[in-house]
């Protein structure tokens, strides 16, 4: 059988439309342009230059009395990044983010592929109540938590209740965690939800009718269709999650110290600024790199 | 012999002048029987107390307008879909609520549904993988099978790289590669333009006559049906209203659904007389090659094809039925000249073959329509 049934690649467009079709593209891209200028000012008054200015002030000398000199220009703040406290608190804050990125994305699967295959009316309705925490303060929520975990809380009477004793969860580090996960999980199940809904269940249908039992279906079909938004979500939750402050502050003990409150310190109590700007600016430089890894990988996709 | 459990099954197998396929002298196994097969959707009847036989080997297409149920025909067969009531057999085999990864079928989906995010060879291969070939043995199918449908060098690229066409024999290859005992294909054609839609229709009768699978064939495009078929199930609404081979579907359809729907047709009501003429409501007796039972309001289905003109005063051959009439209109067609011709309070549509020397006729000339008695075919009224 040597017939092709199929009309081959057409002909390439003569010189001629090919000017045009440029001319075309650059018009398109002048336009991009002005429709950027507004975020793109947006970004460099209130991100880039803002970044500029910890990164100068990384550099300066801290004064007896806690006083930043922007003179005498030197790098012992980022020396000092590599000292054990520090290391101790990277790696702990790593450790957490890590782990509440994990137990997001575990809880929040079966989540978002339940509220992905509902009918609209009932997805919507879903969404809604997936977001409803957000409409009342992150704060609140967590001294919330503070109340349900204390050792006198409904958390710890129940287990004494079971006859297992008080329970001492708070400031410790499964309190962080807890709170981690239940503060940043929205942001895992949206790009789930946004990722598994657009995914074809003929595809899955397809993968049934060529032998794939159900769970083989989901591991070499659902899954890496649905990775965008994995990554997405991943990436939502990690980086808020090393960077968090309040949840660490109010459920956290001194033995949980993540490097968002301690960056506070450099500012308020140990009036360091040039080092606190230094773990800053190391921080965001380090996430920014992340975002762009996950741009040149799965992101691009989303 | 066949076990034939449907009541259409025993009927064409007597009186099959000209089966186009009489190759296969096993062809009376039954692939696929349903069985008083229903299913409802909420308040939907998408298939309504279907009973099917089709053959092994056979070029099966299930034909109708959009919405009869016939995507979910055969997504019941395929496991997809179960079916409210009723039994599916495959060779034997009882289905009831086997999943579809259990059923020796394989499907085209109408959409394709191949894996975006998987290559050419990658979608051939996955069946055979969730079987767990042997990874040589996977290879040299998939090679096979691509192959076969001259994709060969297309093994890299992803589906959307690829022309519709191109998808379509992707999904044809990733069907057919695990040599399934019966090949569902749901309008695999629908989404190509015309001139591949023709050329593909005969690559695929080909092919099926080389593989000697059963392919159990969706489609709403008649022409399609007759072209490849074996045998073609009308549906309608849910209802299986006729089985038989492509000329029998045309030229004996047994309601006017049927009728209508397959080619065009003039469909017009008429009653049995007591001595068993056929008299048109314009008052018009008529031959026809079926009798009725006296008193029965019946349809009477005239081809435009198998009508002709004459002029009022002319000459038509003895034992044809004529009508005298007046043309009402006249469509150039290129190929043929479609006539509307007026004839009491009934217009008929008679299409004359443009060829030279045929006569062709003035509009409001007056004229007689004439054709031979087996032209009209009687069908119940619906
Ligand atoms: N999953 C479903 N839920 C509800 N109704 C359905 C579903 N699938 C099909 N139907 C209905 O069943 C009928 C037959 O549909 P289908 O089998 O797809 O027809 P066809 O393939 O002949 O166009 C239609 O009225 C359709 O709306
Ligand atoms: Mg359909």
């Amino acid at each position: 059988m040597t017939r092709t049934l199929v009309p081959e690649d057409q002909p390439a467009p003569p010189e001629a439309s090919q000017e045009l079709e440029r001319r075309a593209a650059d018009a398109r891209s002048r336009r991009g342009l002005w429709i950027a200028s507004a975020p793109a000012a947006y970004l460099v008054l209130l991100f880039a230059l803002p970044l500029l200015i910890v990164f100068v002030y990384s550099f300066a000398t801290r004064g007896t009395t806690g006083q930043t000199i922007l003179a005498d220009w030197n790098i012992t703040a980022y020396a000092r990044l590599f000292n054990p406290l520090v290391r101790e608190i990277v790696l702990r804050s790593v450790g957490y983010a890590a782990v509440t990125t994990v137990i997001s994305l575990v809880v929040s699967y079966p989540f978002a592929y339940y509220i992905a295959t509902r009918p609209a009316r009932m997805r919507n309705v879903l969404l809604v109540l997936v977001m409803i925490p957000f409409w009342s303060n992150f704060l609140v929520r967590t001294y919330a938590w503070r109340v349900l975990l204390s050792s006198s809380g409904p958390v710890s009477q129940l287990t004494q209740l079971l006859g297992m004793g008080q329970t001492r969860l708070l400031f410790t580090t499964t309190a962080v965690v807890l709170g981690l996960v239940y503060g940043y999980m929205p942001f895992m199940i949206l790009p789930l939800y946004a990722a598994i809904e657009r995914i074809d269940l003929g595809l899955v249908e397809a993968a049934r009718d060529l032998y794939a039992s159900g769970a083989r279906a989901f591991w070499r079909v659902t899954w890496p269709l649905s990775r965008p938004g994995v990554v997405a979500g991943s990436i939502l939750v990690f980086i808020p999650s090393l960077g968090a402050y309040v949840t660490p502050e109010i459920l956290g003990g001194s033995k949980t110290t993540m490097l968002g409150s301690y960056i506070v310190r450099q500012f308020l109590s140990a009036r360091d600024w040039p080092f606190g700007s230094a773990l800053s600016f190391v921080v965001t430089a380090l996430m920014l790199i992340a975002t762009l890894v996950y741009f040149r990988t799965g992101g691009r996709t989303l | 012999m066949a076990v034939c459990v449907s009541s259409t099954c025993d009927r064409d197998w007597n009186d099959q002048p000209a089966l186009r396929k009489q190759i296969r002298p096993a062809m009376s196994a039954t692939a696929v029987d349903l069985s008083d097969v229903s299913k409802r959707f909420d308040d939907v009847n998408a298939v309504d107390h279907v009973d099917l036989a089709i053959r092994d080997g056979e070029f099966f297409s299930l034909l109708g307008p959009s919405g009869c149920g016939k995507t979910t025909t055969l997504r019941m067969i395929a496991g997809l879909e179960f079916p409210t009531e009723g039994r599916i057999s495959i060779f034997g085999d009882e289905m009831g609520l086997r999943p579809p990864n259990m059923r020796p079928v394989n499907t085209v989906f109408q959409s394709y549904a191949l894996f975006p995010h998987m290559t050419v060879s990658d979608n051939v291969a996955f069946g055979l993988q969730m079987r767990r070939l042997d990874r040589r043995e996977i290879r040299r199918r998939v090679g096979d099978a691509l192959e076969l449908v001259q994709l060969t060098g297309r093994e890299r690229r992803r589906p959307n790289q690829l022309s519709g066409g191109q998808q379509q024999r992707v999904a044809l290859a990733r069907a057919l590669v695990n040599e399934p005992k019966v090949l569902l294909l749901d309008e695999p054609l629908g989404a190509l333009d015309l001139k591949l839609r023709q050329a593909m229709q005969l690559e695929l009768k080909d092919l099926q006559t080389r593989v000697g699978i059963t392919f159990v064939y969706v489609t709403h495009d008649q022409e399609e049906a007759l072209t490849m078929s074996d045998r073609i199930g009308v549906m309608d609404a849910g209802r299986l209203l006729q089985v038989g081979v492509p000329e029998e579907i045309y030229e004996r359809p047994t309601s006017p659904m049927v009728a209508e729907f397959i080619g065009d047709t003039n469909l017009l009501p008429a009653t049995v007389k007591a001595d068993g003429q056929i008299e048109l409501v314009g008052g018009q007796i008529v031959g026809a090659d079926i009798t009725a039972s006296p008193g029965a309001e019946i349809m009477v289905t005239l081809r435009p094809e198998r009508l002709h003109i004459v002029d009022a005063d002319g000459s038509f051959p003895d034992g044809h039925n004529a009508i005298d009439g007046t043309v009402a209109r006249r469509v150039y067609l290129g190929n043929a000249v479609t006539y509307g011709i007026l004839a009491g309070n009934v217009t008929l549509r008679v299409r004359v073959r443009n060829a030279p020397g045929q006569r062709q006729f003035d509009v409001g000339r007056r004229v007689q329509v004439h054709w031979a008695g087996d032209a009209a075919v009687l069908v119940e009224r619906g």
